[in-house]
């Protein structure tokens, strides 16, 4: 498969009469995209701000973060089986407005996910400090079930972000590039040298605000796949989780995984990037063993020399990520595996709940247990009523002066565990 | 018919959302007591069926923790031991706020525990 992807960088946003895309300028007519955001009888009112990098401005609850893009050559559109119809994406080409994003946030349930601060110490360690953002705040109808509304707001910022990916549809991008993969016997006979590896990725799929979307479909109930790599680029995977904000991936994460961007940098070079192979992280332990005996299976299938598995989440996907360590290694297969920690506030706690032998190469995150103080801001954006009840907070966080004593959990992406997060030992 | 597995829980959600199909042994104690509880039965014989560490939401914060085990009693499972003793021990690293949450937040950690529960029912019910 063979995805263009053309970048437009944005520079600045602001609200006109009109909607486009000018000189690098995003306009956005605050009428449009509301008219679209409320398509949706369950979602009762929205309001759109725009923060800016280093602008005084904390984003609370903050459930999902979206890069425009729109589909202008090849099959299908973005966020098929969600927004668009069911059809393979990721060949053709692609535009993507770079530089900013789409934050959605509304509360959902009474303990509510995640900080994006725009200055201060919090912005060091959430990757969406750094782009230009347009805030939704989504307010239900009343009486509504949180399953529905978590569903209304997810599908409300697939909406706006198509909207606006939209605009970008006639424009030249600024920069162009190329993403190829190879059938498996043409990546042989190309690269007979080098050696086949893949990239794992686990899916989060456990139930309410912990679940991701592949095609539509609720990943819990899929069985382990191949995706070539280009197809989350389109929005193959959508994500609708966003507990403990730290280490999941919002569908932001999903089109940009750095994981597929550098491995296609080493394709051709070091390693043959064979595919993607998804997986999930089910509740159920039978669930797990099905998947990661799956997994392991493909791996040997596909005759791969290495894998890189990243994980999503903490707890319960580390049963997952050990037992696809353990029987990917089991097959002749070396896996390096990406994971972040509780290694609790003193960082001296086991770091993950199972362990192996065979998982001797492991990337982390950071500790999401590591407290940080935020100072208070001028602005908010969306309420900090929910703030003491976000994971790694409580009705003791809110302190005094206005600032926030917190675990690195509730910023959001700060130890993402496919390294899209500021967090480094260099 | 009843099902051949039972639920630990100290969600009253739980047995409010489950019908006599289900065996639910509800009990008024924290979090990691039901943890405790679900050790107590594996060394009895019980399998685990569901992940105890199950969710983002972490011990500690929510109060509520449901797990599935298996109704039959065999020999000592190890691996099922082994789970449970890590969820124990992963308890212990999380700052105990479970109590210091305002009153209608803890309706909220009652869904979110019976929506992770509910997904182990489904797979659990399709065999």
């Amino acid at each position: 498969m063979r995805l263009e992807m053309g970048h437009i960088y944005i520079k600045d946003i602001q609200f006109a009469a009109e909607s486009k895309i000018e000189d690098g300028i995003l306009y956005v007519s605050e009428e449009a995209v509301k008219a679209v955001a409320l398509e949706d009888e369950k979602i009762k009112s929205v309001s759109f701000d725009i923060a800016k990098p280093g602008e005084s401005v904390r984003i609370t609850p903050v459930k999902d973060v979206i890069e425009p893009r729109v589909k202008v050559e090849g099959r299908g559109g973005i966020f098929p089986g969600v927004i668009a119809k069911v059809d393979t994406v990721g060949e053709g080409k692609t535009y993507a407005l770079k530089g900013m994003a789409v934050v959605t946030a509304g509360k959902i349930v009474g303990f509510q996910e995640g900080i994006i601060d725009m200055t201060g110490p919090g912005a060091d360690y959430t990757p969406f400090s750094k782009t230009l953002n347009l805030v939704m705040v989504c307010e239900p109808v009343d009486g509504i079930k949180p399953h529905d509304y978590e569903k209304a707001v997810r599908f409300a910022g697939f909406r706006v972000a198509v909207y606006l990916g939209e605009l970008a549809r006639e424009l030249t991008p600024d920069e162009t590039k190329v993403y190829e993969t190879c059938t498996i016997k043409e990546g042989m006979e190309k690269y007979p040298d080098l050696p086949r590896v893949a990239y794992v990725q686990m899916l989060q799929s456990q139930g309410l605000l912990h679940d991701t979307y592949v095609y539509g479909v609720d990943a819990k109930k899929i069985v382990p796949t191949i995706l070539s790599p280009t197809e989350v680029m389109d929005g193959a995977i959508v994500s609708g989780n966003c507990v403990s904000a730290c280490d999941k991936n919002p569908t932001y994460v999903h089109l940009n995984n750095p994981v597929v961007h550098d491995m296609f940098e080493q394709h051709g070079k070091t390693i043959n990037f064979v595919c993607q192979i998804i997986t999930n992280e089910n509740v159920y332990l039978a669930d797990k063993q099905r998947s990661s005996d799956w997994t392991a299976k493909l791996c040997k299938m596909l005759d791969l020399d290495g894998v890189i598995v990243s994980q999503e989440g903490f707890g319960n996907p580390d049963t997952d990520l050990i037992m696809n360590c353990k029987k990917i290694e089991a097959e002749g297969v070396k896996t390096v595996i990406i994971t972040d920690e509780y290694a609790g506030r003193d960082g001296k706690s086991q770091s993950l709940a199972d362990s192996d032998p065979a998982a001797d190469a492991v990337v982390t995150g950071g500790n999401a247990n590591q407290v940080i103080i935020l100072p208070k801001l001028d602005k908010v954006i969306g309420t900090l009523d929910y703030v003491t009840k976000i994971a790694g907070a409580s009705e003791e966080t809110l302190r005094e002066d206005g600032s926030l004593e917190v675990e690195l959990q509730v910023l959001t992406g700060a130890t993402n565990e496919t390294g899209f997060n500021k967090l480094s030992a260099r | 018919m009843k099902k051949n597995y039972m639920i630990i829980t100290n969600n009253p959600l739980v047995p409010r959302k489950l019908n006599d199909e289900y065996t639910v042994a509800y009990m008024d104690i924290s979090y990691e007591d039901v943890l405790k509880e679900v050790r107590n039965r594996i060394h009895e014989g019980h399998r685990l069926l569901s992940h105890p560490l199950s969710g983002s939401v972490k011990p500690n914060e929510t109060p509520y923790k449901s797990v599935m085990i298996t109704e039959r009693r065999e020999a000592v499972d190890e691996e099922s031991l082994m789970i449970i003793e890590n969820a124990i021990q992963a308890c212990r690293k999380f700052v105990f706020k479970s109590d210091k949450y305002k009153p209608e937040v803890y309706e909220d950690f009652q869904i979110i525990d019976w929506t992770l529960l509910e997904s182990a029912v489904a797979s659990a019910d399709a065999w």
